[in-house]
Parts: C-alpha cells; sequence; structure tokens
C-alpha cells in the first residue's frame, strides 16, 4: 500500500490508535498531519517520532469541536501541501456514565467531538477533494455504536451517529472517486482502554474469541487498506476489527 | 479571468466549457448547450453531485463562494443565469459569502 504524494489528515494522532495510523501511513510515504487536543506531550513525542520517520509532517494543535479551529488546522494544511487525499476522523472521547447520571455536559461534549467533530472535518476537506475528483475519509467508530453498551449512551450514540453518517456521505460522493467508510476497533490496548478499571478490562478479554485485546498497529493496517488502492471498490461499510467480540 | 467576466459572451462560453470539463460530459458539447435551458433536472439534467462540483469549480475559477444550498440552486438555474450571478458576485460590493436574506 503505497501512500506516496498523497497527504493524510489523522485527528487525534498523536496517541494510541490515532498515533498507529498516522505512523503507518508516514512509512508507506504520505505527508501526514496529526491534529490533537490538549496532550502537549504526547503531541511533542509524536514530533520526535515523525521527525526520526523522515517523512514531511505536521502537529497541530486544535479542537475538532470547534469550527473556527477547524478551519484553522485544514488551512494550515493546505496551505503547506495544497490537497487533502485521506482524512482519518479518529479524534474521540468517552465520559460514561448510566444515564439516569449522566450529566449534560459530558453528553454535549462526548456528541460534539466524536459526531460534530467528523462532521467537522469532512465537510472542511471535502470540497478539496471534490476537486481533485479523490479522497478517502475513514471514521473511526465502536461496537458500542453498533450494539450499544451500558454505561455508554452518549459515546455509542455519537459513534452510531458516525455510522449512518458515513453512509449517508459515501452516497453523496460515491461517484465523484471518494470513499468513506468506517473502521470500528474493538478492545485495543490504548490510553483510552487504559481508563477502564481492571475487572471490565478481564471480563472483556473472557468476551473476545481470540482472547485477546487488540493492538493499534491491527487497527491501522485496516484504516490504511480503507484509504488504499486496494479498496476502490468500497465504500459506506464498516469494517470491524475486534477479534471477534460482536 | 477579469477580462472574462466582464464580457457576457466570454463569461458564458467559458462557463459552457468548464461545465463540460468537470462534469466530463460525454455526449454534449459546449457549443450544443442552450444558456437559457435549466442546468439541472430538466435541460442538461444534471443531479446534485454535479452540482457539488460545479461549486467548486465556480470557487476555484471565480473565487466565488456558494455555501448556501438555496443560493445555489438561483445561481445555477441555467448558464446564463450563472453567468449574471458570477459578474456580481465577482465585481460586487464584497467578495464575502452570499447569504439568504430575510
Amino acid at each position: 500500500m503505497d501512500f506516496t504524494d498523497r497527504t493524510v489528515i489523522v485527528t487525534g494522532g498523536t496517541r494510541g490508535i490515532g498515533k498507529a495510523v498516522a505512523l503507518a501511513f508516514a512509512r508507506q510515504g504520505a505527508r501526514v498531519a496529526v491534529i490533537y487536543g490538549s496532550d502537549d506531550q504526547s503531541a511533542a513525542d509524536m514530533q520526535v517520532e515523525l521527525e526520526t520517520g523522515g517523512a514531511p509532517f505536521l502537529v497541530l494543535k486544535g479542537d475538532v469541536a470547534s469550527p473556527e479551529a477547524v478551519d484553522h488546522v485544514i488551512g494550515s494544511v493546505l496551505q503547506e501541501w495544497q490537497r487533502v487525499d485521506v482524512l482519518v476522523n479518529n479524534a474521540g472521547i468517552i465520559r460514561d456514565n448510566m444515564l439516569m447520571f449522566q450529566p449534560m455536559a459530558d453528553w454535549n461534549r462526548v456528541l460534539d467531538v466524536n459526531l460534530k467533530g467528523t462532521y467537522l472535518c469532512s465537510k472542511a476537506v471535502l470540497k478539496h477533494m471534490v476537486a481533485n475528483r479523490f479522497g478517502r475519509i475513514v471514521n473511526m467508530v465502536s461496537p458500542s455504536g453498533i450494539t450499544g453498551r451500558a454505561g455508554q449512551t452518549n459515546y455509542a450514540a455519537s459513534k452510531g451517529a458516525v455510522i449512518a453518517f458515513t453512509k449517508s456521505l459515501a452516497r453523496e460522493v460515491a461517484r465523484i472517486g471518494i470513499g468513506v467508510n468506517c473502521v470500528c476497533p474493538g478492545v485495543i490496548a490504548t490510553p483510552m482502554t487504559d481508563q477502564l478499571d481492571p475487572d471490565s478490562l478481564a471480563e472483556m478479554r473472557r468476551m473476545i474469541p481470540m482472547g485477546r485485546v487488540g493492538t493499534p498497529r491491527e487497527v491501522a493496517d485496516a484504516v490504511l487498506f480503507l484509504a488504499s488502492d486496494l479498496a476502490t471498490y468500497i465504500t459506506g461499510q464498516v469494517l470491524i476489527v475486534d477479534g471477534g467480540l460482536i | 479571468m477579469e477580462t472574462i467576466v466582464s464580457d457576457t459572451n466570454r463569461l458564458r462560453t467559458f462557463l459552457k466549457q468548464m461545465i463540460v470539463e468537470t462534469l466530463k460530459l460525454e455526449d454534449i458539447t459546449a457549443e450544443k448547450i442552450d444558456g437559457d435551458a435549466p442546468l439541472f433536472k430538466e435541460g442538461l439534467g444534471l443531479d446534485s453531485i454535479d452540482a457539488l462540483e460545479l461549486v467548486v469549480a465556480v470557487e476555484k475559477h471565480f473565487n466565488v463562494i456558494i455555501e448556501d444550498e438555496n443560493v445555489g440552486k438561483e445561481a445555477f438555474a441555467s448558464v446564463n443565469v450563472l453567468a449574471g450571478f458570477i459578474q456580481k458576485m465577482f465585481s460586487g460590493v464584497s467578495k464575502s459569502r452570499m447569504r439568504l436574506s430575510g
């Protein structure tokens, strides 16, 4: 899968799955822009790794839920490289609570980052992809968005909505040569799953037919596949990478 | 581009060529497009996906931005209407995004 001369944007690209995705694209020759929200230390670490790799890159700070921030970071990428070929909407947060105890602020923030962020970033790059008659958008979702999960009404709602968004946008732009798909990682060893308590994690492992959590690299491979020339007839789909969980 | 915009006939010809090239129309040449015929549904029979590409092309060539779907529908009524719209926006009071009033 060769991404030489392709410009790739990965939101939430300095940690966990996003980081693995960004580094994987860089290894395949892409120019990679990673966008992060607030973790400056992870961003600095990512900068060092990308510098070591030698490919052109950008590390940009911006809240994907903010229209102004999205316009600014996407504008920076276009100013540097004049095109966007691949967008990976990976930025996402969890704020788990049973619904009865879920504050509105948590509901709003999860929907804002996970769903509105996907909308804002996709819209910001879309006209450039339309102009080039080429684009790949890959949206990261979750098994919660397909089966639901107790304690994640907000998160599951956001990811279920991203699936519906993906299928709709795919139908809008398929004829222009733009593919829009989802990757649905299961339980993956990342900072997000580090927040889960050990009992929950152990219970999850028991439920996974492969008997282990996945690695960020295994998810990144799926993202690169959907963005590559190996997936030119695939659009509007959800590729589940979960060891058989759902 | 200013020379083309200020010359209505040249602009209309440019737009017909732009439509054929942007949408890769194979069944019709620019010369055969009727300037007063509807672009969408009847006439040229373009659809909403074609509209996306034309909006992008208009912005690329003329720096005229169409963000509102209703504005787009009015502007793209025909080639001649589109030419008038571009002339108004290109040399108009401002190059800012046109929004529906009211």
